[in-house]
């Protein structure tokens, strides 16, 4: 606890000394009774000032929130010896809001008192937040001496990101070899129908199709597709943002990640994450529940991190990219960087749609004069990125923060169907 | 706002005293008072604590000075005294508040009850310390001991500080 002295004593003992001594040097009674009042107050402050002795402690009802949800905390402080005015504080950070209750307030204690101060939080924007230092500054009555600590506990509340509803989402080009929802191009064990063909040694009987046989007077059995599996890759671009305000294509980016992973882990796929950034994050395709949350773990901990160090595909780990997966890409195109790396994947012949969460919404464009130029020719170059992504045999669709992802991911679906697919 | 209000007016009833107490430098002695004042209004404005201790100075002064002349000992100096210390704790106050921090009412209370012992204590001092000074006129020595220990009880206290 650090204890120092506040400005009121020092001018109250400099009033006290020098109004003492003046009236001794021109030997006026008044003097001493206009330094008494000040002299008094010292001796009574001091006389009265007990170092407190206080343990503070944070505590959470939930360590874990959806984006928009209240949480409950309290601060809990007690002190065995009494306090006569104590400031408590919370920090709270970026992304937490206050919805109900004092902080910081200003309370009283006795001696052997617990009190519990209850303060409702809002979680109002996804991450990983650690909540505090609280701090705490008592002082004596009379407010002659200060003393401040902060508390020790530090809570950590993660609030995950609110997921849209999707009704369809991307279908990858290429199966795998577990057992999954997706209809395999390839023809095997499955439900559904693909062609017949003549039957050979070994079919079972129940695949016969007698009436193709009746007609061709030979024996020929169903062919069906196999329900399979896919690979699907969550690229999230961490380069660089575009904000405004509290909103920001990250977050975009972030919740819709959020929603696709949920969605293709719901149709037991295996998802994998790479957050290609000025830190490179990565997780290893994988299925199930612990799956999902651990993609929603490793995205709290996304931010935007400045780096120059130039970045291409080949720092991420092999197993991350594995074969014939899917690769959904988001990204607002701001940094070269992202950009050679969609393009070095495509090159590879990976499956890859890219959603644009278009940074144009989060900068207005200026009035006129040159700043407008730059703008439009900003704008246009936009374009051209995905344009040239576009002949590269990429789906690329613009998201701005307005249209629902499900209306994004028809568009790209849209052009994956028309589209041919090209090596480059 | 109210505790703001308060300081001034308790420095502001000090000012008028002095002007109206037809001393030979009473003007002088008011001037000193306004300036004062304005300073500590000032200061009130800025949020200077600072600015306490030299309106209570200047305000101390300009008391002195319009005492400048007269023989017998004034007995209002205690209330003005208590005054000042009024002013001072206000003004304080009034600084240190911060609107954002929710003070319980139990607090503001008991900081009020703190107070108003602290101002009456104050008087009761002061009114015996006249009534002492008054009769022990003529053994000056014994009131100089007592104020030279005083003053180095404050020095002290103010050496301690600076090493703390």
């Amino acid at each position: 606890m650090t204890k120092y002295a506040s400005p009121k004593l020092a001018s109250y003992a400099g009033l006290s000394g020098a109004g003492l001594l003046t009236a001794l040097v021109f030997a006026r009674p008044e003097l001493v009774a206009l330094t008494a009042p000040f002299l008094l107050a010292l001796a009574a402050g001091l006389a009265l000032a007990t170092p407190p002795r206080l343990t503070i402690s944070v505590e959470l009802d939930e360590s874990r929130a959806l984006e928009g949800e209240d949480v409950g905390a309290s601060i809990v402080v007690e002190s065995t010896t009494p306090v006569d005015r104590l400031d408590l504080y919370l920090r709270l950070p970026d992304g937490v809001e206050l919805r109900d209750g004092a902080n910081p307030v200003s309370l009283h204690l006795h001696a052997g008192e617990r009190r519990e101060l209850a303060l409702q939080l809002g979680a109002a924007r996804w991450g990983a937040h650690v909540l505090g230092p609280a701090y705490a500054r008592a002082r004596d009555p009379l407010g002659l001496l200060v003393w401040e600590t902060t508390a020790e506990t530090r809570p950590e509340l993660r609030v995950y990101p609110r997921e849209d509803v999707l009704r369809r989402i991307l279908q990858p080009r290429d199966t795998q070899l577990f057992t999954g929802n997706e209809v395999s191009r390839h023809k095997g064990e499955g439900i559904e129908f693909a062609d017949i063909r003549p039957w050979a040694a070994g079919d079972p009987v129940k695949r016969v199709n007698w009436r193709a046989s009746a007609r061709r007077g030979d024996l020929w059995v169903n062919e069906s597709h196999p329900e399979r599996n896919t690979d699907v890759i969550l690229f999230v671009d961490s380069f660089a943002e575009a904000r405004h305000g509290d909103a920001g294509t990250l977050d975009l980016a972030v919740r819709a990640t959020a929603t696709l992973a949920d969605a293709y882990i719901g149709r037991r796929d295996r998802v994998g994450l790479i957050a290609f950034g000025g830190i490179l994050r990565w997780l290893v395709p994988g299925t199930g529940v612990v799956q999902l949350y651990r993609i929603v773990d490793a995205l709290l901990d996304t931010q935007i991190v400045l780096s120059y160090y130039w970045k291409e595909i080949d720092v991420i780990p092999r197993r991350t990219l594995p074969p014939n997966a899917l690769v959904i890409a988001l990204s607002p195109l701001l940094d070269v960087r992202s950009v050679g790396a969609l393009l070095d994947l495509r090159a590879r012949g990976y499956d890859l749609a890219v959603i644009d969460v278009s940074p144009v919404p989060f900068a207005p464009r200026p009035s006129g004069g040159l700043d407008a130029v730059a703008y439009d020719i900003w704008t246009l170059r936009r374009e051209a990125l995905r344009h040239r992504l576009q002949s590269a045999g990429v789906a690329v669709a613009e998201w701005r923060d307005d249209m629902p992802l499900q209306a994004v991911l028809e568009e790209v679906r849209e052009f994956r169907r028309y589209a041919r697919h090209a090596r480059v | 706002m109210i505790t703001a209000l308060g300081a001034l007016a308790a420095l502001g009833a000090t000012v008028s005293y002095i002007a109206g107490s037809g001393g030979r430098l009473s003007t002088v002695g008011a001037a000193a008072g306004s300036a004062g004042l304005v300073l500590l209004g000032i200061g009130l404005v800025l949020r200077w604590p600072l600015t306490i201790p030299w309106s209570v100075i200047l305000v101390g002064g300009g008391y002195l000075l319009a005492r400048e002349g007269n023989a017998f000992v004034d007995g209002w100096a205690a209330v003005i005294g208590v005054l000042l210390l009024v002013g001072a704790e206000l003004a304080t106050w009034s600084i240190e508040h911060d609107a954002r921090i929710a003070a319980e009412r139990a607090l503001v209370v008991r900081r009020v009850v703190t107070l108003a012992a602290l101002v009456v204590t104050a008087l009761v001092v002061n009114f015996m310390l006249l009534g002492t000074a008054g009769v022990s006129a003529s053994a000056g020595v014994l009131l100089a001991a007592v104020g030279v220990a005083a003053a180095v009880a404050a020095v002290a206290i103010v050496l301690r500080l600076v090493r703390s």
